[in-house]
């Protein structure tokens, strides 16, 4: 004390001050200088409370593993905040690295993404800021295209494994099960399955609003009332019935954000269902042929509107969220069957509830039923009337990707014994091998995860097949491409014409522009049969052009 | 309510001095409002000791809330550690906090013991901007801080958190 006053500095700042200017600093600047300034501030720098703030803060996505929503509710000093944070760094410095060293060399491109893969969604964050390199970047888009291939990758697994633990019985939430069809089409957009979930808590915030009554009500007028929300707001439902196979109509995650909220009759059920859940009703989807409905149990002891159950029916509720929001009579559900010829001993198996496994199949055959119709028609996106595929991305490679996802469903959840079962889930092994090799060889790992163990018999002819499709396609991405000089000499003498110089065709009149060559016809013998090559005054021999 | 925000309270310094100001401007204190909507109607006319607070820093103090009187009021949620913070601090605030460092210390401990969390978070910003990209040793010299680690110490805590010089 001088003169009755303290000589303040930063050292006597209590320890709550100090901390307070911490979380100021960059975890950089606290772990390399203010941790070694003295005693003191180490311990203020390890504080499990600063850790928590830059693990909140710096990273969104956790892979489920850290059940971190549960770390960040729970009691600060239970969970080593640092460490973690360190593992979320390191995570991040390895994924920026082995994505460069993928963009620099073709080799063990496979490899390299399951090494990524096995952070699961702690690469998330970090793929995604390379999702969204910046234009002025040198590999922008060869940087964007790897990025977003591994996160594709990495959805892919993480819905695979809501799918596999379905199919193991474990139960898994209604919004988990079909938002898995949206991880395989979703890229590096908003609406994945934690996502989709807080879109439901934003729901039933709004719709506490709208509607403070309801816990007042009985469990009948609730469930209207969950309807009518829905209806209201347009979030079920198809505005045209002309669109009902589109592909959007599929996913849920899309049908929660998008402006028209377009959904098919099952994910409009889900919706409702998802909702109602969250509210405390008993709310299941009924799979009826043709129209899921949705089903609402009464509680425990009181009919549906609340009455003593012996003077009342304890039978459940019929809603059609898709179409209205009215109650639908089970005579009517029970008039529609017997239209189609169903004999009433068999009523009750069609208006029973469905499991969450057969209701993430019938989707996948909802989107098969969508793909063939499709490609049926030839591809034409114009042509009103047909399905439209209107999902995140390029629409042709999300086909492929929504496609790919309907097999995998189908081979994880269907009967695996029964082999006359028509979809018997062996007859999808050879139709993901086929994608697999040509359009996702980094799915590699998933494959030797789900597809392999059925196979650990190495005397079966699919064993065999299984493990040199991996082989092959392994293979291939370890070999070293090889390079194909194309300034020779003999390119010089023989191509007069340089890729991108247009031309009009002398014979045939259409301008076009040049988007390659070879020396000589390169293409295969059918090709140079079918269009006459040898025919030509210099035959296959002279040089070809591709043209555009 | 309305009719009392033309009226002014006396808060008294530690070293004995009386500053009468309007009430609006005292109550960015919380602590103040708090007290004042405890005591009620009464209150305004009695003075308000401030004992950890001396003359020149309450004035500085008083000066920083009469510019700010009209702000809105910080939302009260305890979950401010789910944003993330930034150093930026407006132009005014700035030219406030050019002091010595004695008095940013002193503007601290006097916003954080009066609750007035707006001016504690410039000056806590302030002192962050003086320790961003430092060394240890800088920050030592910077602050007057004694190195009370062993050599040991220190290497290990270097090891440790080496990781994180890669970027």
């Amino acid at each position: 004390m001088v003169d009755g006053r303290r000589p303040v500095h930063l050292n006597a700042l209590p320890d709550e001050v100090l901390q307070h200017i911490l979380f100021y600093l960059s975890p950089r600047d606290t772990l390399l200088n203010v941790q070694l300034v003295s005693k003191r501030f180490n311990r203020l720098g390890s504080e499990p409370l600063l850790w928590r703030y830059h693990c909140r803060v710096q990273f969104q996505y956790w892979d489920s593993k850290h059940r971190i929503k549960h770390k960040f509710l729970g009691n600060v000093g239970d969970v080593d905040w640092k460490t973690l944070y360190t593992h979320r760094r390191k995570v991040d410095a390895q994924t920026t690295e082995i994505l460069n060293s993928i963009l620099e060399d073709q080799v063990n491109r496979i490899k390299k993404s399951n090494l990524i893969g096995e952070f699961g969604y702690d690469a998330k964050d970090t793929l995604l800021r390379h999702c969204h390199t910046s234009e002025a970047a040198e590999d922008v888009l060869a940087r964007r295209y790897y990025a977003t291939a591994v996160l594709d990758h990495v959805h892919r697994s993480e819905a695979l494994g809501e799918w596999a633990k379905l199919a193991k019985g474990e139960s898994v939430p209604l919004e988990r099960a079909l938002g898995s069809f949206d991880l395989f089409v979703l890229h590096d957009h908003y609406g994945d399955l934690l996502e989709i979930c807080d879109l439901f808590d934003e729901l039933v915030k709004r719709l506490r609003i709208e509607r403070p009554d309801l816990d007042q009500l009985s469990t009948r007028k609730k469930a209207i009332a969950v309807a009518s929300f829905l209806r209201t707001h347009n979030l079920t439902g198809l505005d045209s019935e002309l669109a009902y196979r589109d592909l959007q109509n599929n996913y849920i995650g899309i049908a929660l954000q998008d402006r028209e909220h377009p959904s098919l009759p099952l994910i409009s059920v889900a919706i409702f269902c998802i909702l109602a859940r969250r509210l405390g009703l008993d709310a299941r989807c009924c799979g009826m042929p043709n129209h899921v409905h949705a089903m609402i149990f009464p509680n425990p002891f009181e009919t549906l509107d609340g009455r003593d159950p012996n003077t009342g029916d304890l039978g459940p509720m019929y809603l059609d969220p898709y179409r209205s929001d009215l109650e639908v009579p089970t005579a009517h559900l029970r008039e529609t069957l017997a239209s189609w010829g169903i004999r009433s001993v068999d009523f009750a198996r069609f208006i029973a509830d469905s499991s969450t496994a057969s209701l993430v199949l019938r989707t996948s055959r909802n989107i098969l039923a969508t793909v063939h119709e499709f490609r049926g028609q030839g591809g034409n996106m114009e042509n009103t009337g047909h399905p439209t595929i209107r999902l995140y991305a390029n629409p042709f490679a999300d086909m492929d990707n929504a496609f790919y996802s309907a097999l995998w469903a189908n081979f994880l959840l269907s009967n695996p014994v029964s082999r006359s079962d028509p979809h018997n889930q062996r007859q999808f092994i050879p139709l993901i091998l086929e994608r697999f090799e040509r359009l996702y060889p980094m799915d590699a790992s998933l494959i030797e995860q789900y597809i392999c163990p059925l196979f650990n018999n190495p005397s079966n002819a699919e064993h065999w097949e299984l493990h040199e499709a991996l082989r092959v396609v392994r293979a291939a991405d370890q070999s070293p491409r090889q390079l194909k000089p194309r300034d020779t000499r003999a390119a010089r003498e023989r191509v007069k014409y340089k890729v991108g110089q247009v031309f009009r065709h002398k014979r045939y009149n259409y301008t076009a522009v040049i988007t390659g060559w070879d020396i000589e016809c390169g293409m295969n013998s059918d090709w140079i049969a079918h269009n006459n090559v040898d025919s030509l005054s210099r035959g296959r021999y002279q040089s070809f052009y591709h043209a555009l | 309510m309305s009719t009392e925000k033309a009226s002014t309270i006396t808060l008294t310094s530690n070293d004995g001095v009386s500053i009468e100001v309007d009430r609006q401007v005292a109550e960015r204190s919380m602590l103040i409002k708090n007290m004042m909507e405890d005591l009620g109607e009464g209150a305004t006319a009695t003075a308000v000791p401030i004992p950890n607070v001396n003359e020149s820093v309450l004035k500085k103090v008083i000066e920083w809330c009469e510019h700010h009187k009209n702000d809105p009021q910080p939302a009260q949620d305890d979950d401010s550690d789910s944003r993330k913070k930034t150093t930026d601090i407006e132009e005014w605030d700035q030219k406030f906090m050019q002091v010595d460092q004695e008095m940013l210390f002193e503007i601290i401990l006097a916003s954080n013991y009066l609750d007035i969390k707006p001016l504690l978070d410039v000056g806590c910003k302030t002192v962050a901007n003086m320790i961003k990209g430092k060394s240890p040793e800088e920050i030592r010299k910077t602050f007057n801080i004694t190195n009370d680690f062993t050599p040991e110490e220190e290497e290990q805590i270097r090891r440790e958190n080496e990781w994180a010089e890669d970027r």
